[in-house]
């Protein structure tokens, strides 16, 4: 039980990726708290496994793209637990993932750029700032971020929502240089397609394909894949890596 | 898991669980925890300044597992803040520690009702010292509760007294110490009648008077049944002895066997006491009833230490609703099979290299 | 086999009683045996020392002695010596301090007795050192010679390693005889030091004992005590006051008492860029000897205004004791040495939860805690062994009259600021009784020569015997050559 008597916030975790790896850190002891926006019945229900798995959950309602709504977040975790041990930043503004019919630059606007800059990094950058000051009290916290193995191979250029992707690993290097001496750790992982989520529903099977075949491991990521190296980044056996951007896409991009 | 869902409970509850949690003959492991746990969250929550010292832990019911995890309060503690939990006006009663210790500041533990000390003390008093008599003629030496009321060891031998002594039971001592008088007329009685006779009171006090007796050479014959209650340290009021020794030179004046000598072990802030089975080897084995637990911990991290090994004992005792159930004392102490020894205080230590140190440093402020 | 420790010529070995001392500090058990001498055997040591210290170490130039200081200790920076060996192997076990920081400390700390350093010792207190081989001019005109006690006697105390090196070779410079006490806690390096130094020289080597015996008043230290010309005593305020008025008063007797020393942070030293390091200066000093040492920080003055804040560097520092953790882990303490930590700990933790401007870091593991507050107070013992306080200030002049009242308490201040601040504040500092300012990282490593409590470590164990001016001036009517 690595992760016994471990509070970590899982942004976005009613379903998806967030919801396979609060499971995977509930089945590992700890007590997650599953941030969700709107579905309230799929939170309870991932909840309710978290129990079963043996660990504990607790959901809490809030919209991370309100710097308000966050630091209620952090305060009512911080009423019931005293602390908050790790921050999976997961919960992104919903972009609609269409090879077929994807904007080509000509006609992706600035404001789009813009609009993915909010939805990937304003909710990074406030949970962030609101749980830094936590975590430098105590000299110790971790924080991971989803970012996108798209970012380092852009097999179907998604301009404008990669672009923010690449950003959030930029921001999360720099804030890795300056809290490592708080004893802070921050790092991202990069998944490539997932599949099943709300975003990869619709993808085509002739892409599913394409993809496969230049994957080494030879299939697509689930989202149980994505949570193993989450919990390797939260626990102790990573406990001198920061900075790092960790590729889960089954050997497509090499870094 | 169910901890994260707490029933919160009120001051009645908890005194309810309570009572009939001591009376039950036998508790299990995690019957204890679930009372320990509610009890936790009842002073987590009523108790303030507790609550702060257990956020500062990092560690607040819902993170809480086990009794074994509760934070325990310094015993220190006592002296600086209000650990309480019932509010000011309902205090019925408040035990003061004695102020020995440098500082001259003394604890303070609030109770709302005595109705829980006492259903801990009686019913374990019972078990421990009184199992095979309803009643027993006593002497007590030392003074009654109406001249000590915020003294926890006179209510707890005023119990003693009116629950457990029979008729023509005393309290021997005055102003001026032990009534000798008195004392020797109750002994020789004892012993012309045959009767047993228990002698309950403070370590010290035995010491002046076997000292006393050992001086014009008496010596007394108590008849098979009776027994000696000691209590409390040495410390501050006369010179330190040697246990063995001590029960010795006790059993010898007093033929009364050293099976039959025993030690009572508690103090101001908890509510329920240890005992031993006699002290025919010292260190004594001391154990408690099934509402308290002991634990022997590293006194930096409060992590237990290995069976064998020495460390600090914290003790958590349900019965102390009002105040803090579980507490770091400053007593050394080694875990045994059902028990523990009971090996002295820990002494702050000399600094080993040049650098001041906390205790020089005071000495020479305030001198 | 058990080490036998302590040295002394002359007697039996197998003539003597023998005590075994066990440590188990957590690096391994080990048993040392220290030699008991009677009183008729400690008496026959002293007499043979004084009358070897006459005729031998009176009639040779400090220049030889310092030669032959200087090759024992260059022995000692020898990593394959064989007693450089022995305590890189036992001084860990003994003490319970981590090897790493041990190998560290005995070259940094060793190579203060090299020849160029040994003479800056004899010039930092002679002008002319030469005035402790033959008669000197003296300023004043007249001459002068310098004579050390033939017999000092030495009662060490504590377990910070090779301490005592430091007084045995200032008395050896001053060429007084010694016969030295270990402590207990550290028995090692005075005795493997002086057996290296009679391998050199043997005739020395009968200049020099060491020995032990139970701490306490008693027969042992009244022989010493009555035998010796100088007495230079360390420890606690009680066990000094109890030799001093003991020794005769035909005797001197120097003491050096327990200290605490403390830090002040400038802004200054507090940008983006710099802060980190000072931090990491800060901790260094902290856990060379888990604080055991005089000059070892108990307190830290930050100052306010910089662009890292008084409580930002408190969690820097906090982070660097748990780096230090991993590079120099903290000897494991004994349950007394627990409960102190322990009761300071509970203490800071009581005072952090009912006042606001405080907070308290603490490893969850015990090996070091950082208690910050926001508004400075009186100045007070930490619970060493890797347990800092760090006050804010709003600037560093505050903190003198802050600290005014324990003059007599206080020894060394480590410093980062800019050099008009560090005259500034020295001579403040210095006004109210402290002797020593130093880098940070440096509190712990004195240099050579350091005015020790703020005396001369030579000058303070002479004695000056002058022939005055009259004296010169009448004697030569009586010359030969008179005219």
């Amino acid at each position: 039980m690595k992760f016994n008597e471990q509070i970590v916030l899982v942004t976005g975790s009613s379903r998806g990726i967030g919801a396979a790896i609060a499971k995977a850190f509930a089945a590992e002891g700890a007590t997650v708290i599953i941030n969700y926006l709107k579905n309230s019945a799929a939170a309870i229900d991932t909840a309710e496994k978290c129990n079963k798995l043996g660990g504990s959950a607790k959901i809490i309602q809030a919209d991370v793209s309100s710097g308000e709504q966050i630091q209620i977040l952090i305060d009512e975790i911080l009423q019931d637990f005293s602390k908050i041990d790790i921050l999976v930043n997961n919960a992104f503004k919903p972009y609609i993932f269409d090879s077929e019919n994807r904007k080509q630059f000509h006609e992706t606007s600035w404001n789009d750029y813009q609009e993915q800059l909010d939805g990937v990094l304003f909710s990074s950058y406030t949970l962030c700032q609101a749980i830094l000051p936590i975590f430098k009290k105590r000299t110790k916290g971790n924080i991971i971020n989803i970012a996108s193995d798209l970012v380092a191979r852009p097999t179907i250029p998604y301009h404008d929502y990669m672009t923010a992707k690449a950003a959030l690993i930029g921001f999360s290097r720099n804030l890795a240089m300056e809290v490592g001496q708080f004893g802070i750790r921050v790092n991202c992982v990069a998944p490539g397609l997932v599949y099943p989520t709300d975003g990869s529903m619709n993808t085509k099977e002739g892409l599913k394909e394409m993809i496969i075949n230049q994957t080494p491991l030879r299939r697509i990521a689930a989202p149980e894949d994505v949570a193993g190296p989450v919990l390797f980044l939260a626990s102790s056996w990573s406990g001198f890596i920061t900075g790092q951007t960790l590729y889960i896409d089954g050997g497509m991009v090499m870094r | 898991m169910k901890f994260l869902e707490i029933i919160h409970v009120n001051e009645t509850q908890v005194i309810d669980s309570l009572t009939e949690f001591i009376i039950r003959h036998k508790t299990r492991e995690d019957e204890f925890d679930a009372l320990a746990l509610q009890i936790f969250d009842y002073q987590f929550n009523n108790n303030l300044p507790y609550q702060r010292f257990c956020r500062q832990r990092e560690t607040t019911p819902k993170t809480v597992q086990s009794w074994k995890s509760i934070p325990a309060v310094p015993i220190n503690a006592y002296k600086s803040l209000t650990l309480s939990c019932c509010r000011s006006e309902d205090v019925k009663r408040t035990f003061m520690t004695s102020g020995t210790t440098g500082d001259g500041l003394r604890g303070k533990c609030h109770h709302p009702t005595l109705s829980v000390y006492d259903s801990s003390m009686i019913t374990a008093f019972k078990a421990r010292f009184m199992p095979d008599l309803k009643t027993i003629r006593m002497g007590i030496l030392f003074p009654t509760e109406n001249q000590m009321p915020n003294s926890s060891l006179a209510h707890y031998l005023a119990l003693a007294y009116s629950n457990f002594g029979s008729d023509g039971s005393q309290y021997l001592l005055t102003t001026e110490g032990v009534c000798l008088e008195k004392l020797f007329a109750e002994l020789e009685r004892a012993e012309k009648n045959l009767e047993p006779y228990a002698l309950l009171g403070a370590s010290y006090s035995f010491v002046h008077l076997i000292d006393q007796m050992e001086k014009s050479n008496q010596t007394i014959q108590l008849p098979k049944g009776s027994r000696i209650l000691d209590t409390g340290g040495f410390k501050g009021q006369s010179r330190e002895l040697d246990l063995d020794d001590f029960y010795e030179r006790l059993s010898e004046r007093f033929s009364v066997p050293r099976a039959s000598c025993v030690n009572m072990y508690g103090m101001t802030e908890l509510s329920t006491q240890f005992y031993d089975n006699g002290n025919q080897i010292c260190p004594s084995k001391k154990s408690g009833p099934h509402w308290i637990r002991s634990q022997v911990v590293n006194p930096v991290t409060g992590i237990p230490m290995p069976k064998g090994e020495r460390g600090i004992l914290v003790h958590c005792d349900l019965a102390h609703f009002n105040c803090v159930a579980t507490i770091q004392t400053e007593d050394i102490g080694i875990e045994v099979d059902n028990g523990f020894l009971l090996l002295g205080r820990a002494e702050g230590a000399e600094a080993k290299g040049c650098s001041m140190a906390v205790a020089e440093f005071l000495k020479i402020a305030q001198g | 086999m058990t080490l036998n420790l302590g040295y002394f010529q002359g007697i039996e070995s197998s003539a003597i009683e023998w005590k075994t001392l066990s440590f188990d500090r957590g690096k391994g058990a080990i048993e040392v045996a220290v030699p008991v001498l009677s009183e008729t055997q400690l008496k026959s040591l002293c007499t043979r020392v004084k009358d070897m210290s006459q005729t031998y170490l009176k009639t040779i130039p400090v220049s030889d002695l310092v030669n032959i200081i200087d090759t024992a200790i260059s022995s000692f920076l020898d990593r394959t010596n064989p007693y450089r060996q022995q305590a890189e192997d036992l001084l860990p076990r003994i003490t319970g301090y981590d090897p790493e920081m041990i190998r560290l400390g005995l070259t940094s700390y060793l190579k203060t007795f090299r020849k160029v350093e040994l003479n800056r010792f004899l010039s930092e207190d002679f002008s002319n050192p030469k005035i402790l081989d033959e008669f000197q001019p003296l300023p004043k005109g007249g001459l002068g010679r310098a004579y050390g006690p033939d017999l000092l006697f030495h009662i060490w105390a504590g377990n910070v390693p090779g301490l005592p090196i430091w007084s045995l070779v200032s008395g050896l410079l001053v060429k007084a005889g010694n016969v030295g006490k270990v402590s207990s806690a550290e028995p090692l390096m005075a005795s493997l030091f002086s057996k290296l130094l009679s391998e050199i020289d043997p005739k020395l080597g009968e200049c020099i004992a060491i020995v032990w015996w139970e701490g306490g008043q008693n027969k042992w230290e009244e022989v010493l005590l009555n035998h010796a010309d100088l007495v230079l005593a360390y420890g606690n305020n009680d066990t000094l006051r109890q030799i001093r008025d003991r020794t005769p008063i035909t005797t001197r007797c120097l003491t050096y008492g327990h200290k605490i020393s403390f830090g002040m942070i400038s802004r200054s030293a507090l940008d983006t860029g710099k802060s980190w390091t000072t931090a990491h200066q800060a901790a260094y000093d902290i856990v060379r000897y888990d604080q055991q040492g005089c000059y070892s920080p108990q307190i830290f003055f930050v100052e306010e205004g910089g662009a890292v804040s008084p409580e930002q560097f408190a969690q820097f520092l906090a982070r660097e004791l748990e780096n230090f953790e991993n590079k120099f882990p903290r000897r494991s303490l004994t349950i007394e040495e627990a409960s102190s930590v322990a009761s300071w700990r509970q203490s800071e933790e009581l005072k952090a939860f009912s006042e606001e401007k405080r907070s308290f870091i603490v490893d969850p593991n015990g090996g070091w805690s950082v208690s910050y507050s926001e508004t400075a107070e009186e100045i007070y013992p930490s619970g060493l062994n890797r347990t800092i306080q760090v006050f804010a200030v709003k600037s560093l002049h505050e903190v003198p009259s802050m600290v005014k009242p324990y003059k007599a308490l206080l020894q060394t201040v480590g410093i980062a600021a800019s050099p008009e601040e560090l005259i500034q504040l020295a001579s403040q500092l210095g006004a109210i009784g402290v002797t020593r300012i130093s880098a940070l990282e440096h509190m712990t490593t004195p240099e050579a020569g350091w005015h020790h409590d703020g005396r001369f470590n030579l000058l303070d164990l002479v004695t000056v015997t002058e022939v005055e001016r009259t004296a010169e001036t009448a004697a030569e009517a009586f010359s030969d050559y008179v005219d």
